[in-house]
């Protein structure tokens, strides 16, 4: 799948870049060289990059710019890297946030 | 797709805490943004309130209205410098080069 926009209708057809293997979640995709995390992996049709720590619910983009922490993900095993600011290298291991235990908490997920 | 005013719309991503909740806490205390945070948690998650903050006071303003007498804690959500978060790798004179990502 490519959603990328490869021609633009102002801006021209998109430049010849290299492609790029990377890892999320053990599944190999395809990105390009200058596209951050979460750019490359939507335009691979993956939008959540994370679950909610308590709740387990899907976080994907939200701000795009940064700000809001919602699309931090593990990459290279380094925690809460913002998928949106991070460009893609080759070979990189990018792993998703899930839902994680809460044995203290009345139907809490144990460990 | 679901009103913008429906009461299950979340308005803190961080701590998952719906527009309902945050009415609920402002009417039921008549308390003060500050005191709402303290309760629900809106705006104590991973971003620091910054995408939230400004919603949860609009919202505490709308619901309680102005206090006849000003709540002793009656400011807005308080913030703290640095606005963009620094890790302490950072602090501590990691280059570029080392980080990264």
């Amino acid at each position: 799948m490519n959603g990328r926009i490869d021609r633009h209708p102002i801006l021209g057809p998109l430049p010849p870049r290299k492609q790029i293997r990377f890892q999320f979640d053990d599944r190999t995709y395809l990105g390009y060289e200058g596209e951050t995390i979460a750019a490359a992996l939507l335009a691979n049709g993956v939008r959540a990059l994370r679950r909610h720590e308590a709740s387990g619910t899907p976080r994907g983009i939200y701000c795009n710019i940064g700000h809001c922490f919602e699309c931090r993900v593990t990459v290279d095993g380094k925690d809460n890297i913002r998928a949106c600011l991070t460009p893609i290298r080759d070979g990189m291991v990018v792993r998703s946030g899930r839902k994680l235990p809460a044995p203290f908490v009345v139907g809490g997920d144990s460990l | 797709m679901r009103n913008m005013d429906s009461p299950s719309m979340i308005i803190c991503r961080c701590e998952e805490i719906t527009l309902q909740e945050i009415v609920e806490t402002a009417s039921r205390f008549r308390c003060s943004a500050r005191e709402v945070k303290l309760r629900t948690r809106a705006g104590m998650g991973f971003c620091g309130g910054r995408t939230c903050r400004m919603l949860v006071d609009a919202i505490v303003r709308q619901t309680a209205g102005e206090p006849a007498e000003p709540l002793p804690d009656a400011f807005s959500l308080t913030y703290r410098p640095p606005v963009r978060p620094v890790s302490f790798s950072e602090l501590g004179g990691e280059t570029p080069d080392e980080r990264q990502n």
